[in-house]
């Protein structure tokens, strides 16, 4: 094959298209977050305050009013008690979803298809009426204004997700585990050196929704957590009058801060491809 | 061959070892020089005599009951709580369960020690036993603790909530009062009441669109942008990628109730609008009686929330396609869209069909969406404490929490149930990726 040194027309439309299309999502996925953070920079802190999208003048007083005055919001109480319950509850999940799906994908046993017919219609039933009960359970286990009953509601339901990791390890071909016992591994083998360096990707992408989940979560908090010394950010945002937009605004900003970082930090994998070349045939 | 089987079963039945396990956990392996394995065993069945002795008993004659005495706070008498009783009835039930299901396989862990004793082989021990759990049985291990975990948080609330269906809880009736069981009287309700049945095919139509059409726009919205940032001819690949990134880190509550101030009157977006005359004075998009613009502020939001995490797993899916494929289909002189429709399609559609249906059901219960996009609870003339663009989950939240009708919102979700269920199992059986698991392997 001869290389082609001038640029063909259609792909330089294809290129020119594609570059239009990026742009135009990247707008829109770009302009309310950049709306919200300008709000948080707003001097005064009422909606209504705004001249079209923007606000007439910047300071950083929302700030030093969200950090300050502790009496009407504990916010660093909220965001610790938010970073604990993400955390402990990311490490359990990706641990048992993960092992949930492989096992699934890859053993066949007698109640295996039952078990994924009951996941899904698990999966069906209404969130919310569920909570009635999930309150009398909890109050009963004397878990409620406790993170660690919310860590077990977080970990238990995640684990009901592993249909889309199994989908992932369904991908992975035989051929891999095949070789290794002819090798003589163990099964334990061959998931730690075989299963979970292949599948890194979706390792991570597994980490990064079960910490997203409780960090962004509502309504199990709001449920759960009575006392305000027990409150997650998302539970003391939401108890903010209308009139405190930019306080809002700029309590939203370090939330997404800390999944920003964690994506950027392992974004690589999320892409990187697992089992290509692993097996040549 | 069935007869030796038979007749293997048989005289399994007639050594006295088996008899013992079948009498009491653990003796038989005892008998088997497996003490270490025997006396757990039989720890685990003192224990639950206790357990029944103590506690079991009475509560499986609450669930029954669901308490006799009823209490009065004021002159400080401590009656029954029934709803309790019924949640540690339930829980009682699944133990006695379990503890049935663990005392079954004890009985055939012993008759396979005791056939492997009759063919003269040694006897594991206890160190051995649990190698063996281990390597062959790696299943049992890793699926353990997550089915405790799913029983505990996943299936008692349903339970719980399908039995709540059938007593007069709610209203006016909740402890300290005495809760009873009512049979199908909620479900009569339900059905010769116009308003209930007129809001639920309302609601359901309005639900049912909503998740086919939410489904739609995310899934294939986020298979177009995996495309897209996939694109050969696209530099700075990573960088582009994180602004659908900012969207996926943004907690929708946060992102919900920014559209919500975004869109609403005293919002920048109808300012604009009224300020550069292309709306009348009274234009809105967010009020009580609102329908259509909200709906679709509705199917709006939720693709800037729902699509980035689909694109990172459909990006996540494409890089797992065997590179070798394209390959052989290149040498074989397939362009770009035949590449696409024969090769990518087929394969990220078997891959993520988990994935139609998780978002399916997702946007089907998506609760968040229109509770933050319509704070104020205010009800539409026509439905019975709903609002028009309330899906089927809102208007349970306004039935049991805003309004505590706890049973006839329990029978509601039954018949929803039913009808999801039945809808989800069809579509996963029928799916490729059930029916032809190892295609890709």
């Amino acid at each position: 094959m001869t290389k082609k040194i001038h640029i063909r027309p259609e792909k330089a439309v294809k290129t020119a298209l594609v570059y239009l299309l990026v742009l135009i999502v990247s707008f829109l996925f770009a302009f309310p977050c950049i709306w919200l953070v300008l709000s948080a920079f707003n001097a005064e802190g009422d909606l209504l305050t705004l001249e079209g999208f923007f606000p007439q003048e910047y300071s950083f007083d929302t700030f030093r009013r969200l950090f300050t005055e502790t009496n009407k919001y504990t916010y660093w109480r909220w965001f610790g008690n938010t970073f604990f319950v993400a955390a402990v509850s990311c490490i359990i999940s990706t641990f048992l979803v993960i092992a949930v799906a492989y096992t699934i994908s890859r053993y066949r046993f007698k109640s295996r298809k039952a078990m994924m017919k009951a996941t899904l219609i698990l999966g069906i039933f209404p969130n919310f009426m569920n909570m009635t009960a999930l309150f009398v359970i909890m109050t009963q286990l004397h878990l409620i204004n406790n993170l660690w009953g919310l860590i077990l509601l977080y970990s238990s339901g995640a684990t009901m997700g592993f249909l889309v990791q199994k989908g992932f390890f369904d991908t992975i071909p035989g051929t891999i585990y095949d070789a290794a016992t002819l090798d003589g591994a163990s099964d334990f083998r061959v998931f730690i050196s075989i299963t979970l360096p292949l599948s890194k990707p979706m390792i991570v992408y597994t980490a990064l929704t079960s910490f997203v989940w409780p960090w962004a979560d509502f309504m199990l908090p709001s449920m759960l957590l009575v006392d305000k010394s027990s409150w997650t950010v998302a539970v003391g945002l939401n108890s903010l009058d209308d009139s405190e937009f930019s306080i809002f605004a700029a309590g939203s900003m370090f939330v997404a801060v800390p999944i920003i970082a964690l994506y950027v930090a392992l974004s690589k994998y999320l892409i990187q491809g697992g089992s290509a070349g692993a097996v040549k045939e | 061959m069935e007869a030796v089987q038979n007749a293997s079963k048989k005289s399994a039945f007639s050594d006295y070892r088996v008899r013992l396990s079948c009498i009491f956990m653990g003796l038989g392996q005892l008998f088997c020089r497996q003490f270490i394995k025997g006396a757990l065993l039989m720890l685990l069945e003192i224990g639950f005599i206790l357990f029944l002795v103590f506690a079991g008993v009475e509560n499986i004659i609450g669930l029954f009951t669901l308490g006799t005495t009823e209490g009065v706070p004021i002159m400080g008498i401590e009656g029954d709580n029934s709803v309790s009783m019924l949640a540690w009835g339930i829980t009682t039930v699944v133990l006695v369960l379990l503890f049935a299901l663990a005392y079954y396989a004890n009985i055939k862990d012993v008759v396979y020690t005791v056939g492997e004793i009759e063919k003269g082989n040694r006897v594991k021990n206890f160190f051995e036993s649990c190698q063996t759990l281990l390597n062959k049985k790696f299943y049992f291990l890793t699926l353990t603790l997550p089915l405790v975990f799913v029983c505990i948080f996943n299936v008692m609330p349903i339970v719980f909530t399908a039995l709540v269906a059938f007593t007069d809880y709610g209203g006016e009736i909740v402890p300290p009062k005495l809760v009873s069981w009512t049979g199908f009287q909620s479900f009569r309700v339900i059905f010769t009441m116009s308003e209930y049945i007129g809001t639920m095919g309302k609601i359901l139509a309005w639900n049912v669109l909503w998740a086919v059409g939410s489904t739609f726009l995310v899934y294939f919205g986020g298979l177009g942008l995996a495309l897209l940032y996939n694109a050969k001819c696209l530099k700075w690949k990573r960088f582009w990628r994180v602004f659908p990134m900012f969207a996926y880190a943004i907690p929708s509550f946060i992102t919900l109730t920014g559209f919500y101030f975004m869109f609403c009157d005293s919002g920048p977006i109808v300012g604009l609008l009224k300020d550069w005359g292309w709306v009348k004075e009274n234009f809105t998009i967010i009020s009580y009686d609102s329908k259509w613009s909200l709906r679709l502020l509705g199917f709006f939001c939720c693709a800037w929330v729902g699509v980035p995490s689909v694109m990172f797993l459909a990006t996540g899916i494409l890089s797992n396609a065997s590179k070798d494929m394209y390959e052989a289909a290149r040498l074989d002189g397939a362009n770009a869209f035949q590449q696409f429709r024969y090769l990518t399609l087929p394969f990220v559609l078997f891959a993520t069909t988990p994935v139609i249906i998780s978002t399916f059901i997702n946007q089907f219960n998506n609760f968040s969406i229109f509770y933050f996009l319509r704070p104020e609870t205010v009800y539409a003339p026509g439905y019975f404490n709903a609002n028009s663009s309330d899906l089927l989950i809102n208007w349970m939240y306004n039935l049991t929490v805003e309004n505590r009708l706890y049973s006839l919102g329990s029978a509601l979700s039954l018949i929803l149930f039913a009808f999801m269920a039945l809808f989800s199992l069809v579509a996963y059986v029928t799916s490729p990726a059930y029916k032809k698991e190892d295609t890709y392997r």
